[in-house]
């Protein structure tokens, strides 16, 4: 049984893939797909990316490792990116980090056993305003302190829809 | 003083987002006037005189950089407007993706027709997923209202606008690395010469942009470059978005003209420092940007004042810091940042960085030496002008400012006391 | 033309050169790892900067073009100060493993610390653990601590042989070459790899750990595997190593040939040199009930007798002579006097080696170093009843063992069993050496001098450059010998010298 796209994708990547002169453009956007898709991107889905732009799945594979947000190994359905950068740090990010880490039982880099969260640290993401912050998948979270974070925590957690 | 407001205008108008909203006042006017008022050369002379410089972090000036685009070529054009703002400290762009997407595109439109391109990209972070989105709808409402896709307003001029997502990688905000990001590729800066200018996206004729840079230029285009000139510094012009945060009471985006004092944005319009804290250093544009002492921020905010004090102006990102926080913290995250950010194609920064970051680790867990001191500057100068692109210089100085400012701060650290 | 100057001297030099490249012209050396002039110029090792007059920043010389008027300065302060820079930023990521490295004493970051480093080592931290052994190849193994990452291999794998195998993984100093999965480079210029590596990241497995080249000799020869001609060099013990070794020849380098093989090798000629030591022919022997060593005279003056009686009776077409297509320019024209004028009525069959695939780049099907050659002298391969050649003949002389790959041993066995005298002159001993009456050692190519005609019909002469082993001897020296005993010398003289 080979992996394949699910026939929506299929459309949203012929679309994409006409967006540019030169197919391997297409490659970022595809691999966002293929990470919604299938989670993560292991060497199936890197063969199946380069079959789609007839490129050589080690062109994917160099791609995929070295941009921070392809992971080649299955994470969290929540993915909680701490920022420790300059801003955040000033607001005690570090002790956040701790804090969650201790929290979850997981240090940074590793998953929840239920494989609900993994936690992550990040350089900027963009919203110093609002330091500290994290991010959630794609959800930005600002002005952080210990009572909010289990609050989100704790919504995510009960939450049983995806 | 009220400052009038170019980008910020009318942000206080909800949904301005939305392009029925954003033409209620004056949106679109300006793309009217470009295309069916002006010619390509006229446009390029206004950009021209407003002296308006890149807000990305170099600050080159626009006019200048459309007018290296070879007039006649039988490659097609491209503009990748910049939207990756990695530089921590910096949420300007995203500032003006979310909440006045069509300022950007408006700008993105007449720029492409003062210099012929037909195909835009707009490269924004990874991370800003929430952002792209709203983009995407304000991009589908402008092709629906027939300012984006072909024979715009019926004069023939076409141009696709496509948004194009990063994946986490500070170096693509370096334009040589941002258009190889786009074609597919790992994001490793190229070679200068030759300029994106004549060989860019696809080996062909490209113009790159900040956001910022180019939501300035509808208000060019309808005031005039010399209206736009005097709101800023003549050899300056404009206003700048400063993004401020830190240990400060009020962080967020203040839009001010440039040469804005670095004091009075800190104490007056941002007001000051939080409850019982003392400024300690000002880091004024971005992570980049060499630190500054409390004692040194009595200056003016434009690209050349902070050049002479061996500092950069950047993004304009202006991170507060305040006398609780011990600089070594400040300096790992520094060192931190560029080793992981480093894209890892030459050498001075790839060992350097990975050095830098090793010792200052060393350092911080409490077995540091005082000659590693001397030995991070040594590497740093050993960085310096040696690299393949800028993230080099910008790694090093930053390093540098630290450690030549707060030596005595670092010294005690490592010799065991506060 | 243009005039520059480099460091302080005025030189006059072709446009559109780079700086490195105008600087190698006048014999200016400027250190570089990532460029190889086959390559496209990648910029990132930074070990070639130098200070231009009037530019700021310190310029690349392997891809900055030279410009009438540019004043360049090489070897000043600051420059020595940012290679030293350079230098220690690679070894501090670099692991100290010279004393069991294979390119000790060919390696580019040994020779330029030596040159152009030599400074205090301020490093303290822990170097980075990587993978010693990848095995990137059948024939290769990557050690990813060593690699400099200049991406040399990479970028010969992508503009060279267009096939890719290679990737850079992961960022900043995490960065690491590698294959896909376990998909080796298996095509036929991996070999090159290890050539075009500055340091000992990639290693050929049949070289590692065998002989520290210090040792070796370096010298210049053609590689007779097929019809290119490709210009190598072998790397040899000389007779003054103190310790007994089983093999002479360690391995083979490509010689840089712009007009025939570029700067490349095929991986055929490269690993296909044990036909220099194994397995040779080393004495003369005669076949006595068994084979015995006879000396060169005793075989001159026996089969020169033979000839000279068959040339009496009048019987000239009862010898036959098998040639192949290795032989050099001047053997085939004394050949040819000797056989097809001197003893008019002998009959010549040519079988070479039999044709293999062309990789569409150096190596040819042709598989022969010499077949244009041969032709020049009317020495064509052609299909024959090899049963009616034999059939009648009394004197029989093979030159070389590739009949075997167009007969079996059997037929060969019965055809040649009705032969009276049957002489084989070959290098190695091969599956035919039963069969014949006499076996004489010829010379391998790097023992001999002469000249081949490659396939693009360019003659090239070599040298000798190995001396020959045991008693062997070049075909051209047999054929002159024999010639002076068969009682023709006159004629073959004359003949000579009239061709």
């Amino acid at each position: 049984m080979s992996l394949n796209f699910s026939s929506k994708a299929k459309v949203q990547i012929k679309e994409i893939i006409k967006r540019y002169p030169e197919k391997q453009s297409a490659l970022l956007p595809i691999l966002h797909l293929a990470q919604k898709e299938f989670g993560y991107i292991n060497n199936e889905v890197e063969k199946l990316v380069a079959e789609i732009l007839e490129i050589k799945p080690i062109k994917v594979r160099e791609v995929v490792t070295f941009y921070t947000m392809f992971y080649q190994k299955p994470i969290g359905k929540y993915h909680i990116k701490v920022c420790k950068n300059i801003s955040c740090s000033l607001h005690g990010a570090e002790n956040l980090i701790n804090y969650i880490s201790k929290k979850l039982g997981i240090k940074v880099g590793e998953i929840t056993q239920d494989q609900k969260f993994t936690l992550s640290t990040v350089e900027c993401i963009g919203a110093c305003e609002h330091a500290p912050c994290m991010q959630i998948n794609s959800e930005y979270y600002g002005n952080l302190d210990e009572k909010k974070i289990d609050l989100i925590l704790e919504r995510l957690t009960n939450n049983t829809n995806d | 003083m009220i400052e009038e407001k170019l980008i910020t205008k009318n942000l206080e108008v909800e949904n301005l987002y939305k392009i029925e909203i954003y033409q209620k006042y004056n949106g679109y006017q300006a793309l009217k006037k470009a295309l069916l008022q002006m010619t390509p050369n006229q446009i390029l002379e206004e950009v021209k005189k407003a002296n308006l410089r890149g807000r990305g972090g170099a600050g080159f000036p626009a006019g200048v950089k459309w007018s290296f685009v070879p007039k006649h070529t039988n490659k097609p054009k491209y503009l990748c407007v910049n939207a990756d703002e990695g530089e921590p400290g910096t949420f300007k762009d995203r500032f003006i993706m979310t909440n006045n997407p069509h300022l950007l595109i408006e700008g993105i439109i007449i720029t492409c027709y003062c210099v012929g391109i037909h195909t835009a990209y707009i490269y924004i972070r990874g991370e800003y997923e929430h952002v792209a989105q709203r983009l995407e709808g304000a991009v589908q409402e402008a092709y629906q209202n027939n300012y984006l896709g072909k024979n715009i307003l019926n004069t023939g001029f076409s141009l696709n606008l496509y948004i194009h997502r990063g994946a986490g990688a500070y170096i693509c905000g370096e334009e040589t690395a941002l258009l190889e990001s786009l074609e597919g590729k790992r994001g490793h800066p190229r070679l200068k010469p030759p300029f994106p200018a004549s060989v860019g996206l696809y080996k062909c004729p490209t113009v790159i942009n900040n956001v910022e840079t180019l939501s300035n230029i509808p208000v060019i285009v309808l005031k005039g470059g010399e209206w736009f000139v005097k709101k800023g510094l003549p050899k300056d012009g404009g206003t700048r978005l400063f993004s401020i945060s830190g240990s400060i009471k009020n962080p967020g985006i203040y839009e001010l003209p440039t040469g804005t004092n670095l004091k009075d944005i800190i104490f007056n319009y941002a007001g000051g420092l939080k409850e019982g804290r003392e400024l300690k250093a000002v880091i004024p544009g971005g992570l980049s940007a060499p630190i500054l002492k409390a004692d040194e921020i009595d200056i003016p905010m434009d690209c050349e004042s902070i050049m002479n004090i061996n500092s950069m102006l950047g993004s304009s990102a202006i991170i507060v810091i305040d006398n609780e926080t011990p600089i070594i913290h400040v300096l790992k995250i520094i060192v931190n940042f560029y080793a992981h950010e480093s894209c890892g194609q030459c050498t001075p920064c790839r060992n350097g960085t990975w050095w830098m970051k090793n010792i200052v680790k060393r350092i911080y867990e409490g077995h540091g030496k005082l000659r590693d001191i001397d030995n991070l500057l040594r590497i740093a100068d050993n960085i310096y002008g040696k690299t393949l692109c800028p993230m080099g210089d910008a790694a090093s100085m930053a390093v540098q400012a630290v450690l030549e400012k707060f030596r005595e701060e670092i010294e005690n650290y490592i010799q065991g006391r506060k | 033309m243009i005039e520059i100057k480099l460091n302080g001297k005025k030189h006059k030099i072709k446009e559109n050169l780079t700086i490195l490249e105008a600087a190698k012209q006048v014999g200016v050396e400027i250190p570089h790892l990532c460029y190889h002039p086959a390559l496209e110029p990648e910029g990132s090792c930074r070990m070639c900067l130098v200070e231009i007059k009037g530019v700021p920043k310190l310029q690349l010389a392997c891809s900055t073009q030279v410009k009438d008027g540019m004043e360049i300065e090489t070897d000043n302060q600051r420059v020595r100060e940012a290679r030293e820079a350079v230098l220690e930023f690679l070894l501090a990521s670099h692991p100290l493993d010279c004393p069991i490295c294979d390119k000790a004493g060919e390696c580019k970051l040994q020779d330029y610390y030596y040159k152009y480093g030599l400074f205090e080592d301020y490093f303290e931290e822990e170097k980075p653990k990587r993978c010693k052994l990848v095995r990137i190849a059948p024939n290769l193994i990557l050690d990813q601590e060593r690699c400099i990452l200049c991406t040399r291999c990479v970028r010969f794998l992508k503009e060279i042989t267009k096939t890719e195998e290679l990737g850079v993984f992961n960022r900043g100093n995490e960065s690491f070459i590698s294959i896909y999965e376990q998909e080796l480079i298996e095509n036929n210029y991996s070999g090159n790899l290890v050539d075009i590596c500055p340091v000992g990241a990639i290693t050929d497995v049949d070289f590692r750990f065998k002989m520290r080249n210090w040792f070796l000799e370096k010298k210049k020869t053609i590689c007779p595997i097929c019809s290119r001609g490709c210009n190598i060099n072998i790397h040899f013990l000389p007779n003054s190593f103190p310790f007994k070794k089983d093999k002479r020849v360690f391995r083979i380098t490509s010689e840089s040939n712009p007009k025939i093989n570029g700067f490349w090798i095929c991986n055929l000629g490269r690993y296909n040199y044990h036909y220099i030591d194994n397995d040779r022919i080393l004495i003369p022997l005669k076949k006595d009930r068994e084979l015995k060593e006879i000396s060169w005279k005793e075989f001159y003056e026996q089969v020169g007798n033979k000839i000279k009686v068959l040339i009496q009776r009048k019987r000239e077409e009862r010898i036959g002579v098998i040639v192949n297509l290795s032989l050099t320019n001047e053997e085939y024209e004394v050949l040819n006097v000797f056989f097809n004028q001197c003893l008019v009525g002998s009959e010549i069959a040519v079988f070479g080696r039999k044709k293999g695939k062309s990789d569409g780049f150096l190596l040819t099907e042709e598989r022969n170093p010499n077949t244009k050659g041969a032709k020049k002298f009317g020495f064509i391969e052609k299909k024959i009843d090899i049963k009616n050649f034999f059939n009648k003949k009394e004197l029989v002389i093979l030159f070389g063992n590739e009949i075997i790959e167009h007969y079996s041993i059997q037929l060969l066995s019965e055809i040649l069993s009705n032969v009276k005298t049957k002489i084989l002159i070959a290098t190695t001993k091969g599956t035919l050496i039963n069969l014949f009456d006499y076996i004489l050692p010829s010379t391998v190519v790097p023992e001999k001098e002469g000249s081949f005609t490659n396939c693009q019909g360019i003659i090239q002469k070599f040298k000798r450059v190995l001396e020959p082993l045991g008693k062997s001897k070049s075909e051209l020296e047999i054929l002159t010998s024999l010639a002076q005993k068969s009682g023709i010398w006159k004629s073959f003289l004359l003949e000579r010298r009239i061709s």
